[in-house]
């Protein structure tokens, strides 16, 4: 069956990801712009899950069940998986960049964080 | 060792070592971590020049833990070693060793932390360029970003931190769409292994997927790559950065960007006629802007890293200008000129580094007859900023004649002038700031005066002849190779699958106008106030606008560069739109 169940999970990878851009654009304080980039991150899960899903299928563990039963696409799990450890990663480090540079210019708004300035 | 088991050594040894160093630098002696690192580098170099040797002939295929394809389906990952992957690892591995000896005794108070930074930061690049599997491809490219921006905000002061959030801020996001791609190509072909997909893609009917997943992954890399309009962040992070950090940066980390974009074309779009049309036209037309934009904005410059690093921009446009071409000669230029302009702006980031050490500071108006103790420096940027400006010997020259001769052979001649200016104007703002430093020239600053700055110092107490012979070695490097890869370059676009078009060579009169436009261009910015006042007025009524709009629209604001990156991803849905 190809209904509108089959189009939601990419209807909202699509989503998460303009919104999450939408934010990031319009952001007026360091760490809620971080927030959106775990947002955008969030339209990867979607999209990567609803790849590897099988309608009917089970989870990937073939204990006590015949090798050729129907189940879900462990890759795609693997990638989600690694990706997480990605956003983890680059959050932890973006946190810890933005708590120095708050002690230094005592302000989160990224207009006012621009690097080099003119004479 | 034969070279069939030899794939993955230049990737794990670096990562074991630095674990190694991570968890016993502090017991080793002041100097052991630079030692240790220096014989790291030395080490992978050699093992990619024997990889790009057993190459030749073919690509070397490793499949990890012996997971072999069966009946023509890839599950394992495999380590796919071409020519040209395993000559740019050797690149690589080379810079890193030059780097590595430059920044002697530059990170004396940190331990080890730098060297494992960088050693990780080699292994993730050189992962990069010799892997077969698109998802491996990915980690390696966040591993490298991950390490790539740690070592920005190294100094912990607000500008290098502001400088390390934006290139977080817009490479993180370029991962992600280049995850996303990885997906969507997953979704069609079932496969993860590049060559795999590219059979599965060249058979099945015409799809928006493949089309979509060629965009997010294509946008993922020109971030990486710092193209127009996705570039903004580079300045930023490369102007802050310290000296030895940005070496690597614009030396080839940039480049490795258009690298990787080169092999998936070439492994997995050569069979959908779709993306092979959007390459020709809209990737032709950003490299284009790339260069025009990076030129124009590095001649607005007094700060010489800034001024390197949109320098770097442009040059990297030309790399997108032959990716674009497509054919032997384009492919060939692509790789002999990415690494003809990594060793001259290594040797270019590190003149600034001495400057930055010896006369505290980079900034040409303030440093205004400074360098004229060190004058030596000054004759090493003076022939960097020739060899920028397009001069007719080295590898840059090799490179420029290759892709000026796949313009002419597609029927592209308006190309040729782009390039002069490309290299023109960058050639000519390094010529400026050298006449200025070194010479004391130029008394009254131009238009430059009202661009950004910063007061910065590094690490004084480093032997200057020391620092000054690890410069000159790269442009030595580019002198003495030249006319000497363009045989190894062509067989590696060969191998890649680049087909030849028939060309003219082309006169030795685009190098000489690029040194001409150079000159003229540092002249005028030395020597404007003795020039005639109608000729200054009109110059500054054509020039101002321009230069204040470009200016205003680099602003420095992240949230400004991911819009513009949203507006390139419309670009490239109106591209496949239209064709």
């Amino acid at each position: 069956m190809t209904g509108w169940l089959d189009v939601l999970p990419w209807a909202v990878a699509a989503w998460l990801l303009g919104i999450g851009l939408y934010g990031v654009v319009t952001s007026r304080n360091v760490v809620h712009l971080i927030g959106c980039l775990s947002v955008v991150q969030g339209a990867t899960y979607v999209l990567l899950l609803s790849v590897g899903f099988r309608t009917g299928g089970i989870a990937p563990v073939f204990y006590a069940k015949p090798p050729s039963t129907s189940a879900v696409d462990p890759v795609t799990h693997a990638m989600v998986l690694t990706d997480v450890v990605v956003g983890a990663t680059v959050t932890a480090l973006l946190l810890a960049l933005v708590l120095q540079l708050h002690k230094r210019r005592g302000t989160l708004d990224p207009e006012e964080l621009r690097p080099m300035r003119p004479k | 060792m034969t070279a069939a088991l030899l794939p993955p050594w230049p990737v794990a040894g670096p990562l074991a070592i630095a674990g190694l160093l991570l968890a016993g630098g502090r017991l080793l002696p002041r100097r052991g971590p630079d030692v240790i690192a220096l014989l790291t580098t030395l080490g992978v170099a050699a093992a990619c020049i024997l990889l790009a040797i057993g190459a030749a002939d073919g690509p070397i295929v490793y499949w990890f833990g012996g997971w072999t394809p069966r009946d023509g389906q890839a599950i394992g990952i495999s380590f796919r070693v071409d020519l040209a992957g395993a000559s740019v690892a050797s690149f690589i591995a080379g810079l890193f060793t030059i780097t590595l000896a430059f920044a002697w005794g530059y990170f004396d108070e940190v331990h080890a932390h730098f060297h494992v930074l960088m050693l990780l930061f080699m292994a993730s690049m050189v992962g990069f360029c010799l892997t077969g599997d698109v998802f491996n491809m990915f980690v390696w490219f966040e591993v490298m970003s991950v390490a790539a921006f740690s070592l920005t905000g190294y100094e912990l002061k607000a500008s290098p931190l502001s400088g390390a959030v934006n290139f977080t801020v817009m490479n993180t996001i370029g991962s992600y769409l280049f995850l996303g791609g990885i997906g969507l190509a997953y979704a069609l072909a079932g496969s993860l292994d590049m060559a795999s997909i590219g059979r599965v893609l060249a058979n099945a009917p015409a799809s928006p997927i493949a089309d979509a997943a060629f965009v997010l992954m294509a946008t993922g890399l020109l971030v990486k790559a710092a193209q127009v309009p996705f570039h903004f962040w580079l300045p930023d992070a490369h102007a802050v950065a310290p000296s030895p950090v940005s070496v690597i940066f614009s030396g080839v980390m940039v480049a490795l960007g258009i690298f990787g974009l080169t092999r998936l074309s070439f492994a997995m779009f050569t069979g959908v006629p779709a993306v092979m049309a959007v390459t020709h036209t809209l990737l032709l037309g950003l490299g284009v802007a790339s260069v025009v934009v990076g030129g124009a904005m590095a001649l607005l410059q007094r700060h010489l890293k800034r001024m390197l690093a949109f320098s770097t921009v442009s040059h990297t446009g030309m790399l997108l200008v032959g990716l674009a071409l497509g054919d032997r000669a384009g492919i060939a230029g692509l790789l002999t000129y990415l690494a003809g302009h990594g060793l001259v702006k290594a040797a270019l980031f590190m003149v600034a580094g001495i400057l930055l050490a010896l006369c505290g500071g980079v900034d040409e108006i303030e440093l205004r007859g400074k360098g004229r103790q060190i004058w030596p420096a000054g004759v090493a940027m003076a022939v960097g900023g020739l060899l920028l400006a397009g001069a007719p010997i080295g590898l840059m020259d090799d490179g420029l004649s290759s892709l000026a001769e796949a313009a002419k052979a597609a029927g592209n001649v308006w190309l040729l002038p782009v390039f002069a200016f490309g290299a023109g104007s960058t050639g000519g703002a390094v010529l400026r700031a050298t006449g200025r430093i070194f010479a004391g020239l130029g008394p009254v600053a131009g238009i430059e005066e009202q661009s950004p700055t910063e007061q910065e110092q590094e690490k004084a107490d480093r032997s200057f002849p020391f620092m000054l012979v690890c410069a000159v070695v790269p442009l030595l490097a580019v002198l003495a190779t030249s006319h000497r890869v363009d045989g190894l370059a062509e067989r590696a676009a060969v191998q890649l699958g680049a087909v030849a078009h028939k060309g003219a060579p082309v006169s030795s009169l685009l190098a000489w106008s690029g040194v001409a436009f150079a000159l003229l261009l540092a002249g005028t910015g030395l020597w404007h106030p003795a020039l005639p006042r109608p000729v200054l007025k009109t110059a500054k009524f054509l020039v101002r606008p321009l230069a204040a709009s470009l200016s205003y629209v680099h602003s420095g604001a992240v949230c400004d560069y991911v819009a513009w990156l949203v507006v390139g991803l419309a670009l490239f849905t109106a591209a496949f739109a239209l064709v």
